[in-house]
């Protein structure tokens, strides 16, 4: 018995041995091949985008020696999630994608982000999608594209009820009271997600209060979230929901799943508010409804300071360098690379979205009208989502969800906003 | 006689020394068979609570450094309406599993042995539900459920009503996701309650047979306090179970309409992960743990007493 206690111990510790001996042979290769710079990027894209990042980063390693570049692709929560837990347990990628705006900012002010202002160009890129990534006058994140929302409708059911694009608000009602007596739903909505929704919040907001009503509260320059303007984008928004101008139960459809798109192929919906990235999902998911499909900016509002040549958009992909990269130079280098002029003509060409580099002309005509759209704005508003600190963009979109919903009045969600930005923003 | 005297108190001395030293010995040998268990006890479950507990003392994003700020979170927890919602739908979901899913589970462990044909055919149709991932539970039911086009409304169609919007009304998503719970759960509790009937001896039945008891009376005198110890250890598991629930509600609503279905779990996973407040995640967490904590040291010693009073 003795015996056979003292052999399997002597196993064990074999074993032990083994692994160890393994760990150590892994690492030294590891280190072995230390000539080999490797750089890791973290992204969320998919299909055309995650296509052209990997020929860029093929291209990147054979125009430098010795230089590997490492993509990893995770969905958008999860990658948020993984990526603030890598920079907190500070082992994060060399470059990172981000949407500029509060939740880069957030890592930046921790000091997770390098200064990059010395390596690019800002000249190349859109001073407003630029502005995005820019904090203090120093850039730490570089903007790939630029997205518009804009909302889109089927052409088949507006010919079939004499409609037309509505340019003010009073015709955008009567747009919804035809499509409502002929039983279509007049917009879809997936607002379990709850940035689709506040869009609506945001575009009321541009039309009633002007586009600087959301710069001069978030600056704290005299306006606040509790903005007469704030309130009535609230009153709006449950006017329309009270007129049953979106589909049932929009608060609990998530848009990544696709029903409410698919309420737009189908017919059974004739509006929605998305950004132009959903015209890369027609072409891939109902390449068939793009002929039916027509988009218009949001109308405008009787009494309001905006005007249709205010537009939402957002940046996105920016890219950023982690300041614990080993080879920060490197990893600058690799998203001038993705930002290149020419890398750009793919981008837009591609996927049917914008860029953030100036002077790049998509050949699509579809998209050349984005870019129309996008070349004749006299104000690009960014989401509040990405522009504010994380608590505070959560809990506008909640008490936005929450106005949807009726289950909050316009004055109490205004209320709970400014109290929140007074505490966070000053 | 004084020699003899002293040989006999150094030898209970030695004795003595000798019962120490093997004592010592046993604890040594105790101790390191216990260790490696212990120690991934001690590393992944007691180190954990630990250092939760202090990182609720500080204000902490985590990345930057912790400022301590001492019960500055407990307190503007207990301010916290959100956290109070989250708190009472932890009850309601508490409340189903013990009131709904144990008794749904014992029926059906008792239809189970019901003379049905066919009705082993059940015990496996029963128990598909808890087979299935809770994603792919979750994501099932957000179709059926889909306010428009889901199955589910088709029915309440065909019944003649208006369509409902399960899981985007503040009222309904509740009551819809518990629906969901009880029908993923419910088979896991007939499990145990079959494996603790088979165990109950035949012949108690057969002597209230003969003492002319009903169906009625062989179930209220025999069955029930004889799984009186299941439905114990059930309603721990429930309990415990209830309150750090999170996934199918993360998943479902992930905790909205207007905080309608916010539950501790989801709430924290939001304060951590969303709003990157760490240390007031870490304070809800620690709430969490000493609810459950306290919850199962009352069960215990509630059963403990009935147990001293000598029933089963």
């Amino acid at each position: 018995m003795k015996k056979l206690t003292a052999l399997l111990s002597v196993i064990a510790m074999l074993l032990l041995a083994a692994c160890g001996g393994n760990q150590g042979a892994s690492t030294s290769t590891g280190s072995g091949d230390g000539d080999e710079k490797v750089i890791e990027m973290w992204h969320i894209e998919t299909g055309e985008r995650e296509a052209l990042f990997e020929e860029v980063a093929k291209q990147f390693e054979e125009e430098n020696d010795g230089v590997k570049v490492k993509l990893l692709q995770a969905p958008n929560d999860a990658y948020k999630q993984k990526l603030a837990v890598s920079m907190s347990g500070g082992n994060p990628p060399d470059i990172f994608q981000s949407w500029g705006g509060g939740w880069l900012k957030h890592f930046v002010d921790q000091g997770n982000v390098e200064d990059i202002t010395a390596n690019v160009d800002q000249d190349h890129y859109l001073e407003m999608a630029l502005n995005n990534g820019t904090f203090d006058d120093k850039v730490y994140g570089v903007p790939m594209g630029l997205s518009l929302d804009v909302i889109f409708y089927n052409k088949e059911i507006f010919e079939k009820y004499n409609l037309e694009e509505p340019k003010t608000y009073e015709e955008f009602t009567n747009v919804i009271k035809t499509l409502n007596e002929n039983d279509v739903t007049p917009l879809a909505l997936t607002n379990k997600t709850k940035w689709p929704g506040a869009y609506y919040l945001m575009n009321f907001a541009s039309r009633i209060g002007g586009p600087d009503l959301f710069e001069s509260a978030f600056n704290r320059e005299g306006r606040g979230f509790d903005d007469p303007a704030y309130v009535q984008a609230g009153e709006y928004i449950q006017e329309l929901v009270e007129m049953d101008a979106f589909n049932k139960g929009f608060n609990g459809i998530p848009y990544d799943e696709g029903r409410g798109r698919q309420l737009m192929y189908s017919g059974q919906a004739a509006m929605m508010d998305m950004t132009i990235s959903f015209l890369n999902n027609v072409r891939e998911e109902a390449p068939d409804f793009e002929e039916k499909l027509g988009f218009f900016v949001f109308p405008t509002i009787p009494g309001g300071e905006g005007n249709q040549t205010q537009v939402g958009g957002a940046t996105g992909p920016v890219w950023s360098v982690a300041s614990e990269s080993e080879h920060p130079e490197l990893a600058a280098e690799f998203i001038k690379a993705l930002t290149t002029k020419e890398t750009s003509q793919k981008f837009t060409d591609r996927t049917g979205t914008l860029t953030a580099v100036k002077g790049v002309v998509p050949k699509d005509d579809f998209v050349k009208e984005f870019y129309e759209v996008a070349q004749n704005a006299s104000h690009i508003q960014m989401p509040y989502d990405q522009t504010l600190p994380p608590e505070l963009a959560e809990l506008h979109k909640d008490t936005t969800q929450a106005l949807f919903g009726l289950s909050m009045t316009p004055e109490e969600a205004a209320k709970k906003m400014e109290a929140k930005a007074e505490e966070l923003l000053e | 006689m004084e020699t003899a005297e002293v040989t006999r108190r150094s030898n209970t001395a030695r004795v003595m020394a000798g019962t120490k030293k093997r004592n010592v010995r046993k604890a040594v040998t105790i101790g390191l068979f216990t260790a490696p268990a212990l120690i991934v006890y001690l590393v992944y479950v007691v180190y954990p609570i630990l250092s939760t507990l202090s990182y609720s003392f500080y204000s902490w994003d985590g990345t930057s450094d912790k400022t301590f700020i001492g019960f500055d979170n407990y307190i503007q927890l207990f301010n916290d309406t959100i956290f109070w919602t989250s708190l009472t739908n932890n009850v309601w979901v508490v409340l189903t599993s013990v009131f709904v899913q144990i008794p749904l589970g014992m029926i059906m462990a008792l239809m189970l042995f019901a003379p049905i044909r066919g009705i082993r055919l059940f015990s496996s149709v029963y128990f598909l539900p808890f087979l299935m991932s809770t994603v792919a539970i979750g994501l099932l039911w957000v179709y059926m459920f889909d306010p428009i086009n889901g199955i589910i409304n088709q029915l309440v169609n065909v019944l003649g009503f208006e369509n409902v919007a399960w899981l985007s009304d503040d009222n309904t998503a509740m009551i819809a996701i518990l629906l969901v719970v009880v029908w993923q759960f419910s088979p896991f509790y007939m499990i145990l309650f079959k494996a603790a009937m088979v165990g109950i001896a035949e012949e108690l039945y057969e002597s209230a047979q003969i003492d002319g008891a009903n169906s009625w009376q062989k179930f209220f005198h025999i069955t029930l306090p004889l799984l009186m110890p299941t439905i114990v250890s059930s309603s721990i598991l429930a309990i415990v179970g209830s309150l750090k629930a999170f996934d199918i509600f993360y998943i479902m609503t992930g905790g909205g309409p207007n905080h309608a279905t916010e539950l501790m779990g989801t709430y924290m996973f939001k304060q951590a992960f969303i709003n990157f407040n760490m240390g007031y995640a870490s304070a809800i967490a620690f709430i969490m743990f000493l609810i459950a904590l306290v919850v199962t040291v009352l069960i215990q010693v509630v059963d403990y007493n009935r147990k001293k009073k000598g029933a089963f």
